[in-house]
């Protein structure tokens, strides 16, 4: 088992998942016929969720799933606290199989290793702040000061201090989801799954929550799985995103990839109104010197801004606004290419 | 009539001819009528003393024909009744004829009462129901037209030969109504000699047969053979043993009622008889625990207990409800029925402590498990609608009469709704908080006691309150078979119509009631 350890963190391999009554049937005639979605529902009466889904998250990254309701894209990330089983495909988790775990070990492994936070918050009505986000420690038995202590200090992570005794209802949507987001680190996991955390609130708080979020996950180095249906999100948190269409992952790769070299049309389609700003880099918009001298004759280097290969379009714009010169391209003080005002616009459009 | 509406459209003819043109279509035949009644009811201008006379002088051949199926059994009902009592103008008129034969005066009379009755109800029914009919026809004929424009093979137009139809279900409805009408049905008796001399091979006439079969009770088809007669005796060593004695020779079979009465009671018989120490330690159990509680409630100083009660009221439901308390505990103490009240709270106390040991677990199996609920629920339902005395009998055939059978009685009829009331609050806890605790590691019994059970509380809180409610309604009823307290003052007086002494208690007993119901709710409503 040890080499899956090289594979991540939590791998999935060709997790299929099928609903209806006769979904072991319709898991074998798929395996065997290879039929399609629409026969499988036709034929067994049975709706696949999950279709053939292998990922595999490195430890600390952000892997963000992005897809449109209904993409089974919460069905797959239930499936790796085993919420719900798998009709086939294995689950690992630093390497061990999820499937094989009995009911105890089970428990064991969602208390200590994995924290979750879900879209409508899911908090205890009944219970106080501090209570919510005791519970993982409660309902291992940890006694009451502890989990007072424990409370109290990932409360203030999450800048709520001074609310650990108020009920979740009297609580903004922002501050509740904070509370959800507390009571998922209360037990220090070693992974985050992330349901849609941020969906359910404005635009503004967002934001707010994505930033803290990020700032805490760099601290932290969790392991977290991040489900949007938000492709700005996705690309804001995520280190990678996969798309999910109709249970299959279409495509999985860094922000940059999927706005730059969409897999399909509908990724394209997705990826069509996104802001490139943030996305390209020198790198990829810039042409070498000399092509660039040929045409336009030569740069005067001393006047010419300078940015490095790793800085974004929006970097390369403020540096272009009122001046005459294309940006150079420096490495290690070696002028590795330009970039054009053209060039730019041409970035800014996605035609990379 | 279709040339007028466009004219009275003024400027538009051509959207208006477009506009009725469905109806047209929708109605075949007076198109041009329908167009125009359709339109103005489309447009909130029909008259509301508009009627089809057409449709009203037709009578349902009218809604058949135009495929109207609500229309025609309204109509054919409204002809069927007035049939049904010209029909009986008949048979009472030829009654009269025959008691003055007998020399009956009274029967003459009453017979031609009825006579003229039945002959304007008949009058009556038949033009009322036909101007009724035709009020109706257009309107609904209208919903016929909306499903219609839906989907357009559904029926529509004018078709004679949907006339088959019509007269062949009052072919089969109408002659055997108006013949039972027509005729007095035989006495049951009566058809229980038929069918005896039948069976001796007798000839009974066709007629008679006919009118026991068809128009009387509905006829005894099961005849079974008499029981034993079963008794438990006791033998010299004092054991019961059954014994056996065949029914007398020559009695005749009984009905399926008798046979299956007799059966219940032999089954109970016998359990009673040779299980009478199960009945009998249950019954020591709800006497003592009963007697617990009646040491509380009876033995306590009533200047005590008063101060306790109102005590209790004032911290669960504050200083208003407390003032309602008093004055409801004044009104018992004044009126004297201090000591029957505490009789009777014991005794609901009681019944209600056992209905949530028992409903609570219950409750919470039906929630969370499907073969639960398809166990429970028709138990549950067959609980709550047998009317309470019946099970008032068996109580008293297991328990003898007195207090443990009024409290067992009393669990049966108020158990059920702490069972489904707490049901229903497990079932209605958000998936998502359930998902969460489980996320977390929740095992099975921590995600009843600190997820489910905290949640479904107010639903759980509810149901006691229901319980209390019901065991204080059931207890009074319970009275009939000895259990004492304020129903017995009511049955009491039922029997010997005091009509005074009974509405005091009746008083007494809502009261307490309302004292109980207002404490609770009021706690309910402020933890929450």
């Amino acid at each position: 088992m040890n080499d899956n350890r090289e594979e991540g963190v939590v791998v999935t391999r060709n997790v299929w998942k099928i609903f209806g009554s006769r979904a072991d049937e319709a898991m074998e005639a798929v395996r065997r016929d290879n039929l399609s979605k629409a026969e499988v529902l036709e034929q067994f009466g049975a709706v696949v969720g999950v279709k053939d889904v292998s990922i595999s998250v490195g430890e600390g990254e952000i892997f963000c799933i992005m897809g449109l309701s209904g993409s089974g894209k919460s069905t797959l990330v239930r499936h790796i606290n085993r919420l719900i089983e798998p009709t086939g495909g294995d689950i690992l988790i630093n390497g061990a199989n999820v499937g094989q775990l009995n009911a105890e070990e089970l428990r064991a492994m969602r208390a200590d290793k994995i924290g979750m936070v879900f879209q409508n918050m899911a908090l205890l009505p009944h219970r106080t702040v501090r209570d919510n986000v005791a519970l993982s420690l409660e309902l291992r038995n940890v006694d009451a000061y502890t989990r007072a202590q424990v409370a109290d200090r990932v409360i203030e992570l999450v800048s709520l201090q001074g609310y650990g005794d108020r009920l979740p209802s009297e609580l903004s949507g922002g501050m509740q989801q904070r509370v959800g987001l507390a009571r998922a680190m209360a037990a220090d996991p070693d992974i985050l799954l992330m349901d849609e955390p941020f969906s359910a609130l404005d635009p503004l708080i967002r934001r707010v929550l994505q930033d803290e979020f990020l700032d805490l996950s760099k601290s932290m180095n969790k392991t977290t799985l991040f489900i949007t249906h938000d492709l700005d999100e996705a690309i804001r948190m995520g280190n990678r995103i996969a798309i999910m269409k109709d249970g299959e992952i279409v495509q999985v790769g860094t922000p940059e990839d999927i706005v730059t070299k969409p897999a399909d049309d509908y990724v394209a389609d997705f990826v069509a109104g996104i802001s490139k700003l943030k996305l390209l880099y020198a790198h990829t918009v810039m042409e070498p010197l000399e092509a660039y001298e040929q045409r336009k004759g030569p740069i005067p280097q001393a006047e010419a801004p300078v940015a490095e290969p790793d800085d974004d379009l929006d970097k390369l714009i403020a540096l272009s606004v009122n001046q005459d010169h294309p940006v150079l391209i420096k490495s290690d003080g070696n002028v590795v290419g330009v970039v054009s005002k053209d060039a730019i616009l041409h970035g800014v459009q996605g035609e990379a | 009539m279709t040339d007028t509406t466009p004219d009275q459209m003024g400027g538009a003819p051509a959207a208006a001819t477009d506009e009725t043109k469905p109806f047209a279509e929708f109605a075949d035949k007076s198109g041009g009528y329908f167009a125009e009644t359709f339109l103005s009811i489309q447009k909130a201008k029909l008259p509301a003393t508009h009627v089809n006379w057409m449709a009203a002088i037709a009578g349902f051949p009218w809604a058949a024909i135009r495929a109207n199926k609500m229309l025609f059994w309204i109509g054919f009902l409204i002809d069927l009744v007035a049939a049904v009592y010209l029909m009986q103008v008949w048979k009472f008129s030829r009654a009269a004829e025959q008691a003055v034969i007998d020399n009956k005066d009274f029967l003459v009379e009453r017979f031609e009462n009825w006579t003229t009755s039945s002959l304007w109800a008949a009058v009556i029914i038949f033009i009322l129901g036909r101007v009724i009919f035709g009020w109706l026809a257009d309107r609904l004929y209208f919903r016929q037209y909306n499903t219609w424009r839906v989907d357009h093979s559904k029926p529509s137009g004018w078709d004679m030969k949907r006339l088959v139809w019509a007269t062949l279900i009052v072919a089969m409805i109408a002659p055997l109504m108006l013949y039972r009408a027509s005729q007095f049905p035989p006495e049951e008796r009566t058809c229980i000699k038929q069918a005896r001399s039948i069976a001796a091979g007798e000839e009974v006439a066709f007629k008679d047969q006919f009118d026991c079969m068809i128009i009387g009770e509905f006829p005894t088809i099961v005849w079974l053979e008499r029981r034993d007669t079963v008794t438990y005796p006791r033998d010299d060593n004092g054991d019961r043993f059954v014994r056996r004695e065949a029914p007398r020779e020559g009695l005749p079979p009984v009905n399926l009622n008798s046979y299956t009465a007799q059966l219940i009671d032999d089954g109970i018989g016998y359990l009673t008889a040779f299980y009478g120490f199960f009945f009998d330690g249950i019954t020591t159990f709800l006497r003592s625990m009963l007697s617990a509680i009646t040491a509380v409630f009876v033995g306590t100083p009533w200047i005590i207990a008063m101060g306790a009660i109102m005590a209790i009221s004032y911290t669960m439901a504050g200083a208003r409800i407390t003032i309602f308390v008093a004055a409801s505990l004044c009104y018992l103490a004044l009126f004297g029925f201090w000591q029957t009240a505490m009789d009777t709270m014991s005794l609901v106390v009681a019944a209600s402590i056992i209905c949530i040991v028992f409903g609570l677990p219950l409750g919470i199996w039906v929630g969370k498990s499907k073969r639960g609920q398809a166990i429970i629920t028709p138990i549950l339902d067959i609980m709550q609608t047998i009317p309470s005395f019946v099970y008032l009998l068996p109580a008293v055939a297991f328990f003898s009469i007195g207090k443990p059978p009024g409290i067992l009685a009393t669990v049966i009829f108020a158990m059920p709704p702490m069972v489904r009331l707490t049901a229903l609050g497990i079932r209605h806890v958000p998936e998502n908080t359930k998902e969460a605790a489980l996320a977390f590691g929740a095992n099975p019994r921590q995600l009843l006691m600190k997820v489910e059970l905290p949640q479904a509380l107010p639903s759980i809180m509810a149901g006691v309150n229901q319980v209390v409610m019901m065991a204080l309604s059931m207890v009074v009823v319970a009275a009939l078979i000895g259990a004492g307290g304020m129903g017995f003052i009511v049955t009491e007086a039922l029997a010997n119509t005091r009509t005074g002494a009974g509405i005091l208690a009746g008083i007494g007993i809502a009261l307490l009631a309302m004292m109980i119901d207002r404490v609770v709710q009021k706690a309910n409503t402020v933890k929450h």
